[in-house]
């Protein structure tokens, strides 16, 4: 299943976590350090998978910011979670109308809501972009109504 | 979108992250923020509550989840996030959720508070609650809370929308995973059949997921699932499923994986379910190949599918047809596929990795790390007898550069099974576990019976009676040792192993190295304040070994014993004292406490003690008490007065005693408190050690009681010989190790040099070689249709009997039903004429149910391997008498329905072989032929299969099935100098058994 998800920008500094089991906050940190200086020392040649502590990292870089999926277990396609990466990225894409590392640091919420849509309990349920950002049409309208009714 | 809806202090910590260059100047500002924040907490908590503006809070919440994010401490005001939880705003109450998510560690407090909020949301009448708080129960709820949300999650599984739907079915599975009392898997199961067959297809997608987790657990339930799960991979790939699912237009190829992995995980190892699936699979690995990458992860499940499944050769031929794409292909990540792909098809089928011989050489010395360390797993994947040395020195290279523990542990570990699997020479291995164990940092990784079986092996020797072999093995081991002595770092197992096997055969180096010499660098060693006990133990015990053998006692060694007079460690000190005191009063017997190499020799023992007789007569006669020996019971009160070992007469008896420790001053104190009587000993190796190992013979009757208490304590170098027991299989391949390879095998000096025989091995054939085809010769080396020209190779692995080559160990395994096991038996052809491979592991678990059979390790080739039941074997086939129509001539019939060959593989062989309880063994003639021949020739008129026939050790597996569904497995082993087959046959009950002997008797001799 999927341990965590990650955006990282190549300063080393994390956009956005997304963690499907517990760890510790120190836990997190190290291992975003250590991953970040793992994937910012490989190559565009190499290959976009790298094994570390158990994990399985697949990590795909969008300009400056890299986006990092880790797995465990066996069963994992890597190339399929690669694909993965980038239909995260389209939908980001179609909410955020081309998105970049600003548009999530100004909506983290908002991005944490579609990863929501798409991964729960660390498997992937959803891949189908209109119906991710369906329900997040439904939560601007209804967001829209509540700002209205108080200001 | 823009910021612009945000407060200025919101976008100012975002601008300051954003522009921030450095972690340092990160950390400061978010301090800074911690410290804003909890301002703005506290002038909230003394403002007006009722007036608390949501809108703030939620900004709030995520500058806090920032602070978290980035590794600082935000639990000031995680109550926020749990009172957000409780907003009428959507928005805002996502955001709670998500923010408790996100911080609350699973045993936080705070989650109880949520229990309220999410029963209520999960029962709300807007979608969107329903979503947040499903989401929120999948992050939050822990075992203890299940029971308060599983009823409400399960009724949102009927919910009318999709978006619900959906997500129930994940939360509900969350649920059954944290606590199976309150959901069950069956109640899962069945909820989950019925969602499989929702309208929605996303939702059915969600599904699927559950179903793979829950395949793995138990596949059991869902074995019906193949048609239906066949036919909804057939709509997907039909484009059936709306254009919106359709990813660069391939139609939704996320579905299609995660059906292609459980059908994977429910066809592994079943036929008929296989069989259901074989043509949508070819159906989906056409229409998928489309050139892009999703179309090939899909391509890549269905590679990882066939390999797992009962396997169809047109599929694994398209399989491999599309690893030899990736593999060919520029792009890294179709390259990463390929070798992963080609090492699960090598597991089974090592024909297919004989093409791509330059592009896995290539993959090796490829500067990305993955692509090595997948490339590294494929080798051992595909590791055989030929290969095996050239695979060993690049694992053990990338074991000493690599820092990372878990590759390290990996690769010691494989570098043990391969070394100890397909070991082309004894002294090959030995240096390969040498080599091993020196590597700082894996010594400490290796299993400690690796350096036990190693010393065995040195010890035991090859086991036939080339003794020049063993001494010019045991000489390679002890240089390099002697090498490896001023090394400034040494792993315990590595310094135990090199004192015992200098104690014991460092006099072999004679002439180029004073034993003085030897000596007082173990003396020096000894000294180490790193030491650990045990290996200082072992040192001192090397010391002791070679005073004995110089017959004087150097200074330093003088002096080292000496000062241990005192060590802290009893055993130590002990075993010092006693020394010396042998040292200083009774020099002469030294060389009979210490022989020289003696380590197999049985220890004689007189157990009645009777040089004591007169001592004790003339004691009792002066008025001392009769020696009373204590009970053997557990139990107290019943000790002491065991009637009748009242009438025993008055000796020492060693059985009541508790086995002592086994360790290397054992057998020496053993030896120097009964110096002139001795002690009964097994040989202490595990080979033969329980049965028939037994001094000479003449020890009969009730000792062999003793024989088996002591068997493990006489382990001069086993520590943990009995321990082993539990692991049959493995102690199998340690037994192959223990014994000896090869008879005409390469000359010892080999053992250093290893690195440089890959290069030099591959003569120059017809036309020169480059650096990287040599390496390839050297890896694909006995892999079916690879290069031929193995034979130069081959030469060292012939074996003088039969004149069998390597050649035929590469005999084509695709044929066989379980290539795997092909492969193995070729490792223990290759490794070697004398190898003690015994197919069933009979050694170990035979000891007490069946002690009969040839397990015997020890003397193959030297008739009568089961010495002491021999004569049970020889039994008058005919003495059975009593025959009806099944025991005439003609091939074997039971009830009269004639028994046909059982389709069955030797995994299956051993699976069944331990269950049968019918054991009838007899002997045939093996017809004038020496080898396997007379063998297949009885098994064919017989009508059984032939499963697996070892040469090595000259046994063979035959099995067969009755039309009333009995079994017969039968364990051959050409004995009598190859004039005979002792067998075993296995049944469910013994007639069957009986019958067998009866037919052979009448046809087979």
């Amino acid at each position: 299943m999927i341990q965590f998800i990650l955006m990282v920008n190549k300063q080393g500094q994390t956009r956005l976590s997304s963690y499907y089991s517990w760890l510790s906050m120190s836990e997190r940190v190290a291992l975003e350090s250590e991953i970040i200086r793992k994937c910012l020392s490989r190559s565009e040649l190499q290959c976009s998978f790298l094994e570390f502590r158990g994990y399985r990292i697949t990590y795909r870089r969008y300009a400056s910011l890299f986006f990092i999926v880790g797995t465990d277990g066996e069963e994992e396609n890597e190339l399929g979670m690669l694909e993965f990466i980038h239909t995260l990225v389209e939908t980001l894409d179609k909410y955020f109308e081309s998105v970049c590392e600003l548009d999530i640091m100004f909506n983290l919420e908002k991005a944490h809501f579609i990863l929501d849509e798409m991964v729960m309990n660390g498997m992937i349920v959803e891949t189908n972009k209109g119906n991710i950002l369906r329900p997040m049409a439904l939560l601007a309208r209804e967001s829209g109504k509540d700002e209205s009714i108080f200001k | 979108m823009s910021g612009s809806h945000l407060s200025k202090d919101f976008f100012g910590l975002v601008k300051s992250i954003g522009e921030s260059k450095s972690k340092q100047e990160e950390d400061r500002i978010i301090r800074n923020e911690v410290a804003t924040l909890k301002k703005t907490l506290s002038e909230r908590v003394g403002g007006d509550k009722k007036k608390v503006d949501k809108k703030k809070l939620k900004e709030f919440l995520v500058r806090m989840m920032y602070v978290e994010m980035l590794g600082h401490d935000g639990s000031f005001g995680y109550i926020k996030a749990v009172e957000l939880a409780a907003a009428t705003s959507i928005i805002h109450k996502r955001t709670g959720y998500l923010t408790c998510g996100a911080v609350l560690s699973p045993d936080h407090e705070f989650r109880f508070m949520l229990i309220n909020q999410l029963q209520r949301d999960l029962a709300s009448s807007n979608i969107l609650e329903v979503c947040a708080a499903l989401a929120g129960v999948v992050r939050l709820i822990t075992g203890d809370m299940v029971a308060t949300v599983v009823n409400d999650v399960g009724k949102l599984l009927t919910h009318q929308s999709d978006l619900v739907r959906k997500k129930a079915i994940i939360a509900l599975h969350r649920l059954h995973q944290l606590d199976q009392s309150n959901i069950s898997a069956e109640d899962l199961t069945v909820k989950l059949r019925r969602v499989l067959c929702d309208r929605d297809p996303s939702v059915m997608g969600a599904s699927l997921c559950v179903i793979e987790k829950m395949t793995l657990k138990n596949p059991l339930p869902f074995k019906d699932l193949v048609p239906s799960l066949v036919s909804i991979l057939k709509q997907i790939i039909e484009h059936r499923l709306p254009s919106e699912f359709d990813y660069h237009r391939l139609p939704a190829p996320w579905l299609q994986m995660k059906l292609i992995r459980i059908l994977a995980i429910l066809g592994k190892g079943d036929k008929s379910s296989s069989e259901g699936m074989y043509a949508i699979l070819a159906d989906t690995i056409k229409r998928a190949d489309t050139g892009i990458n999703a179309g090939f992860a899909v391509v890549y499940e269905v590679v990882k599918c066939v390999t797992t499944i009962y396997p169809n050769p047109q599929l694994l031929d398209g399989a491999a047809n599309a690893i030899s794409r990736f593999m060919e292909s520029n792009n890294h990540n179709l390259k990463y596929l390929g070798v992963t792909g080609l090492s699960r098809i090598v597991k089974e089928h090592p024909k297919y990795a004989a093409q791509h011989q330059m592009a896995v050489v290539e993959c090796l010395g490829d500067p990305d790390e993955t692509l090595q360390r997948k490339t590294l797993e494929l080798l051992f994947e595909m590791c055989n007898p030929v290969n095996v040395e050239f695979i060993a020195t690049k694992l053990l290279a990338f074991l000493k550069d690599t820092n990372d523990d878990f590759l390290r542990r990996q690769l010691t570990e494989r570098i043990a099974i391969i070394s100890e699997r397909y070991a082309p020479t004894q002294s090959w291995y030995i240096g390969t576990i040498i080599a091993l164990f020196a590597i700082p940092g894996a010594g400490d990784l290796v299993d400690p019976s690796i350096a036990q079986n190693l010393m065995a092996l040195l010890a035991e020797g090859s086991g036939e009676d080339d003794a020049d072999e063993d001494a010019a093995m045991r000489i390679a081991a002890c240089a390099t040792f002697l090498d490896l002595m001023d090394s400034p770092q040494m792993t315990p197992v590595l310094l135990q192993a090199m004192a015992w096997s200098l104690g014991e055969y460092a006099y072999l180096l004679e002439g180029t190295v004073e034993l003085g010499e030897v000596c007082g660098k173990l003396c020096k060693l000894a000294r180490w304040p790193v030491v650990d006990m045990t290996s200082r133990r072992y040192l001192v015990n090397a010391v002791f070994k070679l005073v004995a053998q110089l017959g004087t006692c150097p200074g330093s060694a003088a002096h080292l014993i000496d000062d241990f007079t005192l060590s802290r460690d009893p055993i130590l000190q002990q075993s010092c004292c006693e020394f010396q005191n042998l040292i200083t009063t009774s020099n002469h017997i030294l060389p009979s406490v210490f022989p020289v190499d003696a380590s197999c020799e049985d220890v004689g023992a007189d157990e009645s003690l009777s040089i004591m007789d007169t001592y004790v007569s003339s004691a009792v006669a002066a008025g001392a008490n009769v020696y009373s020996p204590p009970s053997d019971s557990d139990s107290e009160d019943e000790g002491g007065s065991g009637g009748d070992r009242d009438s025993k007469k008055p000796v020492f008896n060693m059985t009541p005693y508790e086995k002592p420790p086994a360790n290397p001053h054992q057998a020496i104190m053993a030896n120097i408190s009964s110096s002139g009587s001795g002690v009964s000993s097994g040989t202490g190796s595990t080979s033969g050690g329980e049965q028939g190992g037994l001094g000479g013979g003449d020890e009969v009757g009730r000792q062999s009681e003793v024989g088996l208490r002591l068997s493990g304590v006489a382990n001069v170098w086993g520590p943990d010989m009995t321990v082993k027991k539990t692991e049959p299989i493995r102690q199998q391949q340690k037994v192959t190790q223990q014994q000896p390879k090869d008879e005409g095998i390469t000359s010892v000096t080999k053992v250093q040099e290893v690195q440089q025989k890959v290069e030099v091995k591959d003569d120059p054939g017809p036309q020169p070689l480059t650096e990287k085809e040599k390496m390839a010769m050297a890896l694909f080396g006995g892999i079916s249709g690879g290069t031929e020209r193995k034979g130069e190779n081959g030469k060292e692995f012939h074996r003088p009997n039969g004149g069998r080559k390597v050649g035929k160990t590469k005999a084509p395994p695709v044929a066989a039903p379980e290539p795997r096991q092909n492969e193995k038996t070729g490792g223990a052809e290759g490794g070697g004429g004398g190898g003690g491979m015994d197919l069933l592991d009979m050694t170990f678990t035979s000891t007490s149910e069946a002690p009969v059979v040839a397990a015997t390790t020890g003397g193959e080739g030297g008739g009568g391997t089961t010495q002491g039941t021999g004569g049970d074997l020889l039994l008058d086939p005919f003495g059975m008498g009593g025959g009806g129509d099944d025991y005439g001539k003609g091939p074997f019939k039971y009830n009269g329905i004639q028994v046909l060959p059982l389709d069955i593989d030797t995994a299956g062989f051993g699976g069944r072989w331990g269950g049968l309880k019918g054991t009838v063994k007899l002997a045939v003639p093996n017809l004038g032929k020496r080898g396997f021949e007379g063998v297949k020739e009885f098994a064919k008129v017989a009508g059984l299969k032939v499963v697996e026939c070892i040469e090595a050790t000259k046994e063979c597996i035959l099995a067969g099935g009755g039309g009333g569904g009995e079994i017969w497995l039968v364990h051959c082993k050409i004995g009598g100098g190859g004039g005979e087959v002792e067998m075993q046959v296995k049944t469910e009950r013994v007639e069957e058994g009986e019958a067998f002997k009866v037919w052979a008797g009448r046809n087979w001799v």
